[in-house]
């Protein structure tokens, strides 16, 4: 076990676990991340994202297995370690009844941030949000883009090593989820912080450095989302029918079981050479539409965790 | 360890009190309707020269009560935080868990004694009390306060959520304002109701409470009472520290929001 306190990982964990009663939210993980790097861990509802994050921060206590943050060990001194790590929670962590300006002086305050530091601060993250103009409105009047600005200010006011973002657009419409990702772009060049994120939006993964999956609390190794999509296969075809059962049956032998949702069948295509206007035309009227596109991440995680069964892999 | 944090916590529900002007005007007036209503009502059945005596019994068993109501309340706000999201602001502060319990409870008393010394000033201008048992009242309140707000953090720390709040009005705040010789010398009660006032904590600061003011039949020494809400208000809060410290306290909490 390599317990070296030299290396430059952002976070490292050796067999960690969390156990509730007889089952495993999260089993035996083991990651390493650099620093500097955003890092995206996908998966499905209770697979086990939120317990990593709450055991990384020292907000839940793992059961067995050792977790370092920036060389900390996390165990050995939680204080020390919430010192260092910031953590915008699903939900928002903001007291609705006070204003923006009471919400982040309090927190800094907790922080140890002295009067003059939190200000200054306050000032630097608000002006980036856009906020500066709204500094003493109660959170109760802002909309929800902004008040999950504001929740994310919260979580870098003491400008973290590490900064965990657990769904952090959940809920919010595409203007207001872009404004946050420029945000975080923008904290993350200027601050150089590493980046651990859970998102189900896909395409948000898509600006990681490097992303995995977990599922039942299992870590599968990914890698970069380029290397991910370009991996899965060069085509995806997707086939709405109304005779699906028919129209696998006939495709499988050529390209593999498709995923099947209701009358939409999704096929991975590993072939670069297939004549999709020729199959088109095979096809006839069986298919009510028909498409071939480039796959996405939103591709590699329907492939991981919804692909008809384990015989696909082996093909 | 730092004081800004614990001075954060603390500022924080101090602004909350002032600014809930209403919660402070009926902390003032309940009192009052106790004082009056209870005072005349009861006092009407005794002779004319007991009346007055049962108005100066009450004095303590009054600012007793708003003690009880304030410092209970206040470190109940450690539920509320806990339901709204913000103990998540606190949790994940570089402050160990136990000092969230104990600046709760630090606020608790400093609310409490708010309320006490606003009281206390009423008692005086009605002509119930002099200034001098007033201030000989204050070191007793804040024994009283503290061990009140230790009840509180107590209750908080074991509750999962503030859908039990009538639960608590009506087997903690009432049982232990009615069985503590508040409004009744203990002497004058059936004997199982005494034992019950015996190990309710509550009863030795109404008992330290009535010892500041003359011509006031008490049932303990002042250093029973002193010793009694010493041990239990430390010990209390002991507890609630390391109950709040485990981490089955919270696992519920973001187990829940987790599966949202």
């Amino acid at each position: 076990m390599i317990t070296s306190i030299n290396t430059p990982l952002a976070i490292k964990t050796h067999g960690l676990c969390k156990q509730y009663g007889q089952s495993f939210a999260v089993n035996q993980l083991n990651l390493e991340i650099e620093a500097g790097q955003f890092y995206g861990l996908l998966g499905p509802n209770g697979a086990g994202k939120t317990t990593t994050i709450h055991m990384l921060t020292t907000m839940t206590v793992a059961t067995s297995g050792e977790a370092w943050i920036a060389g900390q060990n996390i165990e050995e001194d939680p204080v020390a370690t919430r010192g260092i790590v910031g953590l915008v929670f699903q939900d928002s962590a903001l007291d609705r009844t006070m204003s923006i300006d009471e919400n982040l002086q309090f927190a800094a305050a907790l922080y140890n941030l002295t009067p003059m530091q939190a200000n200054k601060r306050i000032d630097e993250l608000l002006a980036v949000f856009g906020l500066q103009d709204q500094r003493n409105k109660k959170l109760l009047a802002l909309s929800g883009g902004q008040r999950r600005a504001v929740d994310i200010a919260r979580g870098v006011l003491h400008k973290p090593k590490v900064l965990f973002l657990d769904e952090p657009t959940i809920g919010l419409d595409l203007p207001n989820r872009r404004a946050i990702w420029r945000f975080v772009d923008r904290l993350r060049r200027e601050e150089g912080m590493t980046i651990f994120l859970t998102t189900h939006y896909l395409e948000e993964a898509a600006a990681c450095d490097h992303v995995d999956f977990i599922q039942q609390g299992l870590l599968q190794k990914g890698g970069t989302p380029t290397a991910l999509v370009q991996q899965l296969a060069e085509t995806i075809l997707e086939i709405d029918t109304e005779q699906p059962q028919i129209i696998a049956d006939q495709l499988s032998p050529l390209f593999g079981e498709p995923i099947q949702e209701d009358q939409q069948l999704s096929f991975k295509i590993t072939a670069s050479d297939v004549d999709f206007s020729a199959l088109q035309k095979t096809l006839g009227d069986s298919v009510s539409a028909m498409q071939w596109r480039r796959p996405n991440l939103n591709d590699v995680y329907l492939w991981r965790f919804c692909a008809p069964d384990s015989t696909v892999e082996k093909q | 360890m730092s004081w800004r944090p614990v001075k954060a916590v603390v500022g924080r529900e101090m602004s909350k009190l002032f600014r809930q002007r209403a919660r402070l005007i009926s902390a003032m007036v309940r009192p009052m309707i106790w004082l009056l209503v209870i005072g005349s009502g009861v006092g009407s059945m005794l002779q004319s020269q007991q009346q007055e005596g049962y108005l100066t019994f009450l004095v303590p068993g009054i600012l007793a009560m708003t003690l009880l109501f304030a410092s209970l309340l206040s470190a109940l706000t450690l539920v509320y935080d806990k339901e709204f999201g913000v103990m998540r602001m606190m949790m994940i502060a570089p402050i160990a868990h136990y000092w969230i319990v104990l600046s709760k409870l630090i606020a608790a008393t400093l609310t409490a004694m708010v309320q006490a010394l606003l009281l206390l000033f009423l008692f005086v201008l009605l002509g119930l009390i002099s200034i001098k048992i007033a201030l000989s009242l204050l070191p007793a309140a804040v024994l009283t306060a503290i061990c009140c707000a230790s009840i509180g953090g107590l209750i908080a720390v074991y509750s999962k959520s503030i859908d039990n709040f009538a639960v608590i009005m009506n087997f903690f705040i009432f049982p232990l304002f009615f069985l503590s010789g508040a409004l009744y010398p203990v002497s004058q009660l059936p004997e199982f109701l005494r034992y019950i006032v015996l190990v309710n904590p509550f009863s030795y600061g109404v008992d330290l409470l009535k010892h500041a003011v003359p011509n006031v039949a008490t049932d303990f020494s002042i250093w029973t009472d002193i010793a009694v809400l010493v041990v239990f208000s430390t010990s209390a809060i002991l507890i609630a520290c390391w109950q709040f410290s485990r981490e089955s306290v919270h696992a519920p909490l973001f187990h829940r929001l987790g599966n949202k």
